[in-house]
Order: C-alpha cells, then sequence, then structure tokens
C-alpha cells in the first residue's frame, strides 16, 4: 500500500520532527500529494510563514486561502484560535471585549502549559468536521519542532491528566483520543538520517507507543546524499556513510512503513514540492 | 590564539533547531581550556557521541563535571535539568518548609513543571546565573535549548517579571472561592450569582478554577523573591560582559531566520556578536558541467554562497559573518571540537580584520 493510500481516510495528518530537518518542505508535497483526491488545508503554525514559498502562492496572513487545485493554506495563530472560542461561548460582545483585553487572559493563553496545543488540534478537528465556514476533507498540520516542551501530539494527554473537570478536561480528552485514533489521525515523522534528527524520531515513535498507544504511519528520511554511480568526492562519500549508518539505526527500531527522498537540486517552490510529492507516491 | 571579538566572560550561543549550536559551545570550550582559561560549557542537549567525547553522561545532569580534555585551563561540563533547577529554586524562595512542600507536592506543579512553556527556557537562564554566582570560571558558555522560535529563552525572564507584576496575580490571588468551594464574588448575588456561576463552569470549568486559585495561593510568599532573581537574571543577559553568538543554517531560505533573530536580540537589548552561518556546502570549480552527483555538490556549493552573499549584503559593513564549511563527519572527538574552534576564531579573526571597525556595536537595528 503507497503512502497515500494509508493517508487517504485519515482526516488529520501531523506532520513532525526535529527542527531542521524539512517539516514544512515534507507537508507541502504531502499536502499537494493528498490533494489528489480530496479537499485539503495545509495548516501551519509559525508567526513566520513559510509554506506558501514552497506552493509559490502570497503568505495567508492568518486567513484561509486557495493554494492550488483542492489545496488550502493557512497559517494559524493559536491564540486568534482561543479568541475566537471566547467569542463563540461567551456571546455577550462587552463582556467577549473585556475578556480578551485582560492581562488575566493573555498571561492564561501565553502560559498556560499545552493550552496553544489544543487550540490548534480543536481547530483542525473542526475544519474537518464541517465546524467551520469553510470545510475540507483533510488537514495536514506542520507541527511546530518537537524540542522540549509539551510535543503538540502528548499535550491532549498531558492537559486530561492536570485538568480532570470541565470544558477544558473534556475537550483534552476528546483530542486526545483523537489524536490516538488511527483510522482519524496519521501521525507522519520527518527526520534527516543525522544523529540527532534519527535520535528524535526514535524518541516520537516511543512516544507514539508510550502515550497514544499507536504507532505512526510513516517516517519520512528526508535530505538523503543518494549513493552515487562511480566514484563519489569525498565529501559526498562521507556524508552518504553518515546517511547509512543512521539509517541502520532507524531500521534496526523502527521496521513500519519508512520513505526516503534524496537531496534535490532545486530551489524551494512548487518544482521542488511536486518531485517530492512524486517521490512519496 | 585568543578570542577576539568573542572574548567575554560570559557566551551566549542561540539559533534555531538543527543548526549546530551544541556543538560549535563545545568547541569554543574546548579552545578556551586549552589556552589556559578555567571554562564551563553548559548544554541542554548533546547528542550521544558528544556526550560520550566530553564524557558527560547523566552524572553531569545539574552539576559541573571535569571534562578529561588535558587542557592547560580546567574544561568542566554540565546538562541543564529544568525540572530539578525549579525545585531548587523553590526551596531558595519558600519561606518555611511548609510551603515548600505544599509546592512540590502540588498535582499542576508535578504534572506540568517540567512543560510549562517557556520554563525550560527560564530555568537555563537561572541555573547560568547560580554558576556564575560561583565565580570558578574564567569563561562560561551556555548552549540554549532548541526552542523553535529560540526567541523564548530571552524572553523567559521579561514573561516571568510580567506576569508577576500584571493584575493578573493580583487577581489570582484574591480569596475567589468560600469555604463551600462557592465562588465568593457571585453567592451574594443569588439567582442572578448562580447565572454567572454556570457561565463561568461552562466556559472554564469551576473546577479547574478552585485549582488554579489554590495554585497561586501556594505561590505567594515566593512572588517577591522570585521578581528580584528574574531582573538579576534579565540584567546578567545584557550585562557588558555577556555576548551572544548567533548560529544559522546555510541556504537563502534561511536568512530571513537570522535578520529577523539579529533585529530582535538587539532590540531586546543584547549584545550580538558574530553572525555564523555553520555547514556551508564548499564550492566545486567547474561542478556546474560535471555529472551526477558531483553536479548535486556543486549546486548545493552554489546555493549556500549565494546564501552566505545575500546575508553579508543585508548586514550593516561592521557585523561579523562567519561562515563554517560543512565537515565530512560531524565532530565528536576532544581533538575533532578543538580543531573547529580553532577554525571558527580564525575565521573570526579574518571577519573583523575586514570589518571596518573591530567590533559589533550595541543597540543598534540591522
Amino acid at each position: 500500500m503507497t503512502l497515500a493510500e494509508r493517508l487517504a481516510r485519515r482526516r488529520l495528518v501531523v506532520v513532525t520532527g526535529k527542527g531542521g530537518v524539512g517539516k514544512t518542505t515534507v507537508s507541502a508535497a504531502l499536502g499537494r500529494l493528498l490533494a489528489q483526491r480530496r479537499r485539503v488545508l495545509l495548516l501551519e503554525v509559525d508567526p513566520r510563514e513559510n509554506l506558501h514559498h514552497m506552493l509559490g502562492v502570497e503568505p495567508s496572513g492568518g486567513e484561509i486561502v486557495e493554494a492550488g487545485p483542492r489545496l488550502l493554506l493557512q497559517n494559524l495563530r493559536p491564540v486568534a484560535v482561543v479568541e475566537e472560542l471566547v467569542r463563540e461561548r461567551l456571546k455577550i460582545r462587552p463582556l467577549v471585549k473585556r475578556v480578551l483585553a485582560s492581562p488575566v487572559f493573555q498571561h492564561f493563553v501565553e502560559g498556560g502549559p499545552g493550552l496553544k496545543e489544543l487550540a490548534v488540534l480543536m481547530h483542525a478537528l473542526r475544519m474537518v468536521q464541517g465546524e467551520t465556514q469553510v470545510a475540507v476533507d483533510a488537514v495536514v498540520l506542520d507541527a511546530p519542532a518537537t524540542g522540549h516542551g509539551v510535543s503538540l501530539l502528548a499535550a491532549p494527554a498531558l492537559v486530561s491528566q492536570a485538568i480532570e473537570h470541565g470544558p477544558i478536561g473534556h475537550l483534552a480528552r476528546t483530542l486526545a483520543a483523537f489524536v490516538a485514533d488511527p483510522a482519524q489521525c496519521g501521525i507522519v515523522i520527518v527526520t534527516s538520517a543525522e544523529e540527532m534528527p534519527v535520535q528524535e524520531a526514535l524518541e516520537l515513535i516511543a512516544l507514539c507507543d508510550g502515550r497514544l498507544g499507536r504507532a505512526p504511519d510513516e517516517v519520512v528520511v528526508n535530505g538523503l546524499y543518494r549513493p552515487l554511480d562511480g566514484a563519489a568526492p569525498p565529501l559526498w562519500a562521507a556524508r552518504r556513510a553518515t546517511n547509512e549508518q543512521e539509517l541502520a539505526r532507524l531500521v534496526e527500531r523502527w521496521t513500519g512503513p519508512r520513505v526516503e527522498l534524496p537531496l534535490l537540486p532545486l530551489d524551494r517552490g512548487p518544482e521542488l514540492i511536486a518531485a517530492l510529492a512524486q517521490r512519496l507516491q | 590564539m585568543s578570542f577576539g571579538a568573542i572574548d567575554r566572560p560570559l557566551i551566549v550561543v542561540v539559533g534555531g533547531g538543527g543548526v549546530g549550536k551544541t556543538t560549535l559551545a563545545a568547541a569554543l570550550g574546548l579552545v578556551s581550556a586549552s589556552e589556559g582559561g578555567d571554562t564551563l560549557v553548559m548544554t541542554f542537549d548533546p547528542s550521544a557521541r558528544l556526550k560520550d567525547a566530553l564524557g558527560v553522561g547523566e552524572a553531569a545532569r545539574d552539576r559541573e563535571v571535569a571534562v578529561q580534555s588535558g587542557t592547560r585551563g580546567r574544561l568542566d561540563a554540565s546538562l541543564l535539568d529544568a525540572r530539578a533547577t525549579f525545585d531548587r529554586l523553590v526551596q531558595r524562595y519558600a519561606p518555611d518548609d511548609a510551603s515548600c512542600r505544599r509546592i512540590l507536592d502540588n498535582h499542576f506543579y508535578q504534572q506540568l513543571a517540567g512543560n510549562l512553556a517557556g520554563i525550560l527556557e527560564y530555568m537555563a537562564v537561572e541555573r547560568l546565573f547560580e554558576v556564575a554566582a560561583l565565580q570558578r570560571y574564567d569563561r562560561v558558555i551556555l548552549d540554549t535549548p532548541p526552542t523553535r522560535q529560540a526567541l523564548d529563552f530571552l524572553q523567559a525572564p521579561e514573561r516571568m517579571i510580567g506576569f508577576l507584576e500584571s493584575g493578573a496575580l493580583k487577581l489570582a490571588l484574591r480569596r475567589w472561592f468560600d469555604d463551600h468551594g462557592r465562588l465568593r464574588a457571585t453567592s451574594r448575588l443569588r439567582a442572578l450569582g448562580r447565572g454567572i456561576e454556570g457561565l463561568l463552569d461552562r466556559v472554564v470549568g469551576l473546577q479547574l478554577l478552585r485549582e488554579m486559585a489554590e495554585f497561586f495561593q501556594i505561590w505567594a510568599p515566593l512572588y517577591e523573591g522570585f521578581k528580584a532573581r528574574a531582573r538579576e537574571v534579565q540584567a546578567l543577559l545584557r550585562a557588558r560582559g555577556t555576548l551572544f553568538v548567533l548560529v544559522a543554517g546555510p541556504g537563502e531560505e534561511r536568512i530571513a531566520d537570522a535578520l529577523f533573530f539579529a533585529r530582535r536580540l538587539r532590540e531586546a537589548g543584547h549584545r550580538l556578536g558574530p553572525i555564523v552561518v555553520n555547514r556551508v556546502h564548499p564550492r566545486i570549480a567547474g561542478g556546474a558541467d560535471a555529472a551526477g552527483g558531483m553536479r548535486l555538490l556543486a549546486w548545493l556549493g552554489e546555493r549556500d554562497h549565494r546564501g552566505v552573499h545575500a546575508l553579508r549584503d543585508l548586514l550593516a559593513p561592521d557585523d561579523l559573518l562567519v561562515d563554517l564549511p560543512l565537515l565530512e563527519r560531524e565532530p565528536t572527538s576532544l581533538e575533532a571540537l578543538e580543531a573547529l574552534g580553532r577554525a571558527f576564531l580564525g575565521r573570526l579573526d579574518a571577519a573583523a580584520a575586514r570589518a571596518p571597525r573591530g567590533m559589533p556595536r550595541r543597540g543598534r537595528k540591522t
């Protein structure tokens, strides 16, 4: 079964991995691939927009914009989602205004552990459930780099443990169940074949297993110095050797689906994304 | 060899994830120690191989251990442990054992202390402050946590102060609930009060509000101490003896990241030293006509070269830009690390010699 076939029924696909491995590039390629059959929203969560460069369109500025056939793009501000939620729940306009302007609210949203992650996931879930004005079949989420804070995937479970009651607890439990359900939520881990990214990929696989009780759908190994015919320059040969060594370490612990993407002589942009989408297929 | 343009007692290595901050921090540490300075490298998340090279396993978590470097000066390394630092901070500022225990045993604290947004970053600077107070080192090199924005680290003390001074805290510290767990403010309002209570319950959840109120109350005795400390930490990051080294990845698409971060550092009143473009593919003469892998390598060389030049053009003439070539292997032996450190300082000297004035200045916007 191809990657596209495996992800064909997923409503949310979370693309995650260490910073600098090409998550945004892979997200764009994956979005393009899935948009061949379904209406897809590519969701980016970064104050500095990058995804639009990949698709050759203008930055979204927070709105949902067209980025190709059946392909939409949005740069999401998590705070905006929380604000929207307050508007919906409170309804009384002067009250809403006061709440949103208060430092209490701002500190709560900025500093509340896991809140932004919940907001992003909730937004994605509502999009695919048709609860928003623009409905899509699937959302591909270019998740923030894993780093060491609460990872986006672990946030719902973590919050639901800390907050057991009330609407936030309820939301956290709903999202935790959604992320843990392989029939609904796809998880794609991106890595390069280098020591630290592979380490983080293995930790993410363990996190999926331990906290979510499931496996990721795919590990994408990006930016490979591919094997060369004939003599390779020393730098290439050495980098290829590192790639092989780290691939071996990955494969030893991860026997699930894996796709390898080579370094290509293409600048970021639609041409590169089309080439990678083809290889993902 | 001197540390030239970065000869300061505290060097903070910053940049996005995966650009090689930790390796560069270790490399600078080795050169510093081999030149005779007693040096500490505080790292956050070294690779297994780098840990092996430095000889800092779990033993170095939250404490300084000696690296068997054979250098003239002493070289120590330590790994940051945000939770342990946080616990210590609580112990230091709690007025008595009982209030200390109340926090350490709190449900929220236990679940979230290691995960609170920005806490990791704050604890990195807090730990730095502890080490600076020891006055045991001639030079401290701090590798920063791999946050997405890499800015959270700098904003951490400010956020802490902002929160502690804001109305948010005063509000949180009010006695909101009566002994029966009902909202005090609304119980007087009878039916209307119950309506408001119901609304709050729907929006946030009363149980959560009760728990949060309790959480803030138990911290109350510590706030003043925390605030004073956050101010000191902030001052340390802006002190004359502190210099930031910004590391960026190669390629034109990374330029915006580097410029953005450089501007934010200066806006926040920090001293920005050299900007390092790391892992630059070398240029290959005649590569465009070559075949297969050679052609790709040549293309990568040209791409990175374009990126470095574009960045140079966007920086002020006296900003120091240092590019470091992609190595065949990531340096993980002490020798390879020291070689990297010396190569960096050599290129830094050359860049400083080319610059109109020797030193980068502070406070100016790029």
